[in-house]
């Protein structure tokens, strides 16, 4: 049970970054977790360094790739950046959400529709 | 598909990227980190606050470095390198057990091996060549060509059947100048369809054919391959050329196949003569063979028809064999073998001909001797894991306490009786090419065309010893594993021994390995030496005569191009010529039968008993020249030996020739009446006894000489001479055969003398020969003996480790250094002395067993049972090496230091 919805989350979570580093292009560790933070509240992560195992997943799959940059404030950093790959996942990933949600919701609220 | 493979390669490449990736890992978690610090501090915290607050965020470090680790490389691949590491570490901090187990584990899978290969030589592998060779068959004995032809035509035992003559050996010569002297090579004389029924295939040219193979037609002959290779050069337009056979031209028509040497590659042949050919190509054919009803002669081999089993088929050919003599007005049925047959076949596709009986004595000494090694050496192994395994309870739970997983120590264990598997393996391969090799040389010093029986390892066999033994010993590796790492962990660390106190140790599984590894050292032991004292038995007995002086040559003057008549004028006046050389004392003829006979006794005669009752023996029948016994120096107990006038004599077919015996056969034949004048007979001859010597060559399994009927040498026999003849000689000591050769040149240039030798190195041929087939057996025994006193004293090691608190505290009690010495060493000696108990009891049952099977080896088993060299001899060597094996380690429980093991509570 425990297992399942941790597999739910990952894959979610994997979606999330693929699509921060699609809007707002390459960006390092810090940033995606904030974006996510920002967007999701602390729904999501349980703390930041969750983030780096689908980092590493990401990147085995050849979905993002990873190389060394400056960032603002003129620091060293690690910059990920979607691929090409990754920008058909994204699109695989969010039309396949975007279909389990909407039956997901048509399901759970068909006791309403019946009584209209 | 190819995601998964990207994913397993970016995991591969992150195992050996390691170093790198964990270094940029904590340099990214560490901008991550700063970037936090920087948010919280932009929110108004201080300093610190911020910085802790950041960690909080982030998460464990540690964690997430582990989690990143497992992530993106392999873990279980790094987790059993780090397993493997630390495996070779203790492993050699633990040499003595690691070496022991090794060489276990190397000599169990070498000795597996190497007897497997043995096995395969000699009696699994099929005769190389040939198609099908489970289907083929031979009859035992030699039968005359009607009996052949009426046998063939049996309906539905054989789909095919063919016969020869053989081996017999030929004077080779190659045709034209420079060709020297003939060499005298081995071959069959075979009937055209001797090929097809074998299904060998030509590798140049052709076989023979009915059609073209016919009396009168020019002669051909077909060559092996190895004669083609290493006498014609590997020349590929030999066919058609002319081989000069015995001083006749022949045509080579075809060269065999590669490593066919006949159906019988065990006796080689490497020439092969249609049996259509004139008899001045071979002695053998003389008399119109084909057409001779008394020649028994030819060899015959069958190809079964279809769902015809060897069993049915000797069936048929007994009932025909039965019609056939009673057709033949013969009385043959008092011939009938000890299973009540007239004929007896065997199985034809091995190497050499082989009943089923015989192949399952061999499959079940073998078997059982493979059996005991395999699960010898699994005991061992088990036995010394065991061991070790409650000897590091301790370790275990001091790992256990500091959080290790059980499955992660099981895996480690696993991991390290898997690296001393694979290191066995390795020093086991080479123990088996090792000993081959030497087995190889061994036979390697026979001459160049002899048997060409090769024993190979076998990779297969290796392999699967190899998986066992490691199957065992991760098998044993893992058992103490598991009862040490369930989580009792005060017993543990509070030490193994107080466990060991209260409980009963008697019977435990360790006691019960070591019970059955001396009862198996103990079978192992006596069965080698039932093998090797059977066989050699006869070896060392003296032969009857002084061989000091004694030296022999034979010559073949029909392979020489002698004619009959010739050949008997020239053999007439060879001894007396010979005689007159300076230095020599006596000479004699004989047929080649008498020094090299290492074979069973292989012919019936019949004798009548005091009540007019026939009795059928099995004897060895040998032609001997006058003078024979008085040149040996063999005394003649009774009567005299052959004189020249035999030698003169020309008796008819149904004459009563006399005959000399030796004083086993008279005892055999006439126990205690004299034999003097008793008539023996043999088919449809019959000789009258006129003498008795004292003579006996060395045989297989035999405590007695071998019963032997001596004929004389007539006429006939000197122009028949098929086998050619041995002369013997006395001369002084150190002689070379210069003179010889000299007179044998001024008496025929055409003479070729061979096998000049010492009847001392005739004797150590013979004896060479038996030390082939028994030269793995002592080593298999000493392997036996060896592993038993190793794995003994390995346990009784650890043993005397494990219970170093409670002799410590015997010891503070107030115990002598011998009473301490003798606990020790009484768990030991009560394993070895129930352990041999039933390895003796377990020898002699399965010799019984073996006994029933073949009376030969029911022989043996009853002359040694009470054999005093091996019921006492053995359990005494095994019983004294285990003591000493158990004192060894045993003594170092003395020095234990009471004080010193007391401390450490």
């Amino acid at each position: 049970m425990t297992q399942a919805k941790l597999d739910l989350l990952q894959g979610t979570l994997d979606l999330m970054v693929l699509r921060t580093l699609s809007v707002l292009g390459p960006l390092h560790g810090y940033g995606i977790a904030r974006r996510i933070e920002q967007v999701s509240g602390d729904e999501v992560l349980l703390n930041q360094g969750t983030i780096y195992a689908s980092l590493v997943r990401l990147q085995q799959r050849g979905w993002i790739k990873a190389a060394w940059g400056v960032s603002g404030n003129n620091r060293r950093a690690k910059y990920y950046s979607l691929t090409k790959a990754g920008q058909k996942k994204l699109a695989a990933g969010t039309e396949n959400w975007e279909r389990t949600t909407a039956m997901m919701s048509r399901f759970l609220t068909m006791g309403d529709g019946g009584a209209q | 598909m190819i995601l998964w493979l990207r994913v397993t390669l970016s995991r591969l490449q992150a195992v050996f990227l390691k170093g790198r990736l964990d270094r940029e890992f904590d340099d990214e978690l560490r901008d991550h980190l700063e970037a936090l610090g920087e948010q919280y501090e932009a929110a108004g915290m201080s300093r610190e606050e911020a910085r802790r607050a950041a960690v909080r965020k982030l998460g464990n470090q540690q964690q997430l470095r582990e989690a990143n680790r497992d992530y993106r490389g392999l873990p279980l691949l790094e987790t059993a390198a780090q397993d493997f590491r630390y495996a070779l570490r203790t492993l050699w901090k633990n040499r003595g057990f690691a070496s022991i187990a090794v060489v276990m584990l190397a000599l169990g899978i070498g000795l597996c091996s190497c007897l497997f290969s043995y096995h395969n030589a000699l009696v699994l592998q099929p005769a190389p060549g040939v198609r099908e060779p489970a289907r083929l068959v031979a009859l035992q004995a030699p039968v005359t060509y009607p009996y052949f032809e009426s046998y063939r035509d049996a309906s539905g035992v054989a789909s095919a059947a063919a016969v020869f003559i053989g081996p017999v050996p030929f004077g080779i010569g190659l045709d034209g100048a420079g060709a020297g002297r003939p060499e005298r090579i081995f071959g069959h004389l075979v009937s055209a369809d001797y090929f097809s029924t074998i299904g060998a295939e030509p590798s140049l040219g052709r076989f023979f054919d009915p059609a073209k193979e016919r009396t009168g037609t020019a002669a051909t002959v077909v060559v092996s391959e190895r004669f083609w290779r290493m006498r014609l050069n590997a020349d590929p337009g030999v066919v058609g050329r002319i081989l000069r056979i015995n001083g006749q031209r022949a045509t080579i028509v075809g060269v065999g196949r590669k490593g066919f040497l006949g159906v019988f590659p065990a006796a080689t042949a490497d020439i092969f003569l249609p049996l259509t050919v004139d008899a001045a190509f071979a002695p053998e054919l003389a008399g119109d063979v084909l057409h001779n009803a008394n020649s028994p002669v030819f060899n015959c081999v069958f190809r079964l028809a279809p769902k015809m089993s060897i069993a049915a088929a000797e069936t048929a050919l007994d009932g025909q064999t039965k019609r056939l003599n009673e057709h033949a007005g013969k009385d043959r049925d008092t011939n009938r073998n000890r299973r009540g047959r007239l004929i007896q076949l065997v199985m034809a596709g091995g190497v050499s001909p082989m009943s089923i009986e015989q192949r399952s004595i061999f499959a079940g000494i073998f078997g059982l001797m493979m059996g005991l090694i395999l699960s010898f050496t699994c005991a061992n192994l088990a036995g010394l894991m065991l061991a070790r395994g409650s000897a590091r309870g301790k370790e275990i739970a001091i790992r256990l306490s500091v959080g290790a997983t059980r499955s992660r120590l099981i895996r480690q264990l696993l991991v390290e009786s898997v690296t001393i598997a694979t290191i066995g393996g390795a020093a086991g391969l080479a123990v088996t090419y090792g000993l081959l090799n030497l087995l190889s040389d061994f036979l390697a010093g026979s001459a160049p065309f002899a048997s060409e029986i090769r024993v190979t390892p076998d990779l297969r066999v290796t392999l699967l010893t190899f998986a066992i033994s490691a199957l065992a010993g991760a098998g044993f590796g893992l058992m103490p594993a598991l009862a040490t790492t369930r989580p009792d962990l005060m017993t543990g660390l509070k030490g193994a021994a107080t466990a060991g106190l209260g409980r009963h140790r008697r019977f435990s599984m360790r006691n019960l390995f070591m019970v059955y590894q001396v009862a198996s050292a103990m079978a192992l032991v006596l069965v080698v030496g039932f093998m090797i004292t059977g066989i050699r038995q006869g070896m060392s007995r003296d032969p009857g005569f002084d061989t000091a002086g004694l030296y022999l040559f034979s010559i073949d003057p029909a392979r020489d191009g002698y004619s009959p008549d010739e050949s008997a004028a020239m053999l007439t006046r060879l001894p007396e010529r010979l005689g007159r050389l300076n230095g020599v004392e006596g000479v004699t003829l004989a047929e080649p039968g008498p020094f090299n006979n290492l074979a069973a006794p292989n012919t019936d005669v019949s004798t009548t008993g005091p009540g007019a009752q026939e009795s059928t023996h099995r004897v060895s029948l040998q032609t001997i020249g006058p003078d024979f016994f008085a040149t040996l120096h063999a005394p003649v107990l009774r009567g005299m030996e052959f004189g020249s006038r035999d030698l003169r004599s020309d008796p008819g077919t149904d004459a009563i020739l006399p005959a000399v015996i030796n004083h086993s056969a008279a005892k055999e034949l006439f126990g205690d009446v004299d034999p003097l004048g008793r008539v023996i007979r043999q088919g449809a001859r019959s000789f009258q006894v006129a003498g008795v010597v004292r003579f006996g060559m060395p045989s297989f399994f035999k405590k007695e000489a071998m019963p032997t009927v001596f004929l004389p040498l007539t006429m006939k026999n000197l122009r028949r001479g098929t086998k050619g003849f041995r002369v013997a000689f006395r001369a002084r000591p150190g002689l070379d055969f210069t003179a010889i050769r000299g007179e044998l040149e001024a008496i025929d240039s055409r003479l070729t003398m061979f096998d000049p030798r010492t009847m001392q190195e005739q004797l150590t041929m013979l004896d060479r020969s038996v030390q082939y087939t028994t030269a793995i057996y002592p080593a298999v025994g000493l392997f036996a003996l060896i592993l038993a006193c190793v794995g003994l004293a390995g346990v009784t090691a650890q043993d005397v480790a494990r219970r170093r608190r409670e002799i410590g505290i015997r010891m503070a009690l107030g115990a002598h250094r011998w009473q301490v010495l003798r606990l020790v060493m009484m768990q030991g000696t009560a394993m070895v002395l129930i352990g041999s108990s039933i390895g003796f009891a377990g020898a002699y049952g399965f010799s019984r067993v073996l006994g029933s099977m073949a009376a030969e080896v029911a022989k043996v088993v009853d002359s040694n049972a009470g054999n005093p060299m091996l019921s006492v001899g053995a359990p005494l060597l095994l019983v004294l090496l285990s003591a000493i094996a158990c004192y060894l380690p045993a003594r170092r429980s003395t020095t234990i230091d009471p004080l010193i093991v007391l401390r450490e509570e």
